[in-house]
């Protein structure tokens, strides 16, 4: 059965205490990048939807508007 | 089978089919990333050397290895838009430009940060780091001659010649351990023996990570290319039909 490594969430926060910061910030960028390359492709979904939609309802306008000439 | 081709080349048969696998695939991530997150944090024993920093590997490591699977997977995509000119896979090769960029960005930077606990030095002219860094300014290369080009077509065939061309680089990093005398430790093999100084309790987690962040690359790409199917055949009746059953965000 594995053991935990750290007795309590200090301990665990510290990382030994000589290098907290080096592990930390390798874990950081790492949700920084996860976080990024799902979260940018689902706005930039949205903008599409969002510019479709007004692109569609811009040309139904114009298709009921009569001509003038 | 060339039915099979010819319908995944199809872009609307990929957004349509990818819509049922992406659940299964955040599922998967989800629960590996967690047995992995938790297991590299938690329960990993301190190395004998590098103590507590041993941690940093079971991000540098999949982030690193799946970096390098980018640079094949853009040539080989590049390939079949050039022999078939399959417009699915230009849009593959579009996506998993920026992807690439981003897998090698963060294996330059979580291996500096290891090494500057491990080899005193953040960063080092060997070969292993320098063929790593010339991978990231590849992809650079590849998005801005995209971006540089204004017809598609044109634009599609470059970058393919370009992904083709570059991934001889991809052997060089990989063998640079073994060919030159690098600050970089060459792979280390998994060994089932227990007091090996490589035992599962260590590469069991490390696996685990490596499928979590394949996963993640699998859906990462999976997304990016799903927008650009939907931005390129935005004239098309399914994606009008589309984006009139979406709701207004």
């Amino acid at each position: 059965m594995p053991t935990l490594q750290f007795s309590s969430l200090s301990e665990f926060l510290q990382m030994g205490g000589v290098y907290t910061f080096h592990i930390w910030t390798v874990y950081l960028l790492f949700a920084i990048f996860i976080g990024y390359n799902l979260i940018q492709p689902r706005m930039a979904r949205r903008q599409f939807i969002r510019e479709q939609k007004r692109r569609a309802a811009r040309d139904a306008e114009l298709a009921t508007k009569p001509r003038e000439s | 089978m060339w039915l099979w081709f010819s319908k995944l080349g199809s872009p609307r048969w990929f957004y349509e089919l990818s819509s049922k696998w992406l659940p299964w695939l955040y599922a998967a991530m989800i629960v590996l990333m967690a047995i992995g997150l938790f297991w590299a944090l938690l329960i990993v024993p301190e190395d004998y050397q590098q103590g507590q920093t041993i941690r940093i590997m079971y991000v540098h490591v999949p982030v690193a290895s799946i970096s390098l699977a980018c640079f094949p997977l853009m040539a080989v995509a590049g390939t079949i838009t050039l022999v078939w000119k399959m417009k699915l896979a230009d849009m593959v090769a579009k996506s998993v430009a920026p992807i690439g960029a981003w897998f090698t960005g963060l294996a330059l930077a979580s291996g500096a940060i290891w090494g500057d606990q491990i080899w005193g030095t953040w960063w080092a002219w060997d070969a292993r780091l320098t063929s790593l860094l010339i991978q990231f300014f590849l992809f650079i290369g590849v998005i801005a001659l995209r971006s540089a080009i204004e017809s598609q077509d044109a634009a599609a065939k470059a970058c393919a010649v370009l992904a083709i061309v570059g991934a001889i680089n991809v052997p060089i990093i990989k063998y640079s351990v073994e060919w030159w005398n690098t600050l970089h430790q060459p792979a280390s093999s998994f060994s089932m023996d227990p007091v090996a100084p490589n035992p599962p309790e260590v590469w069991v987690p490390l696996l685990i990570m490596i499928s979590a962040v394949y996963v993640f690359f699998v859906i990462a790409l999976i997304l990016r290319t799903r927008n650009e199917i939907l931005q390129r055949e935005r004239r098309s009746q399914w994606v009008i039909d589309l984006v009139s059953r979406e709701k207004s965000v």
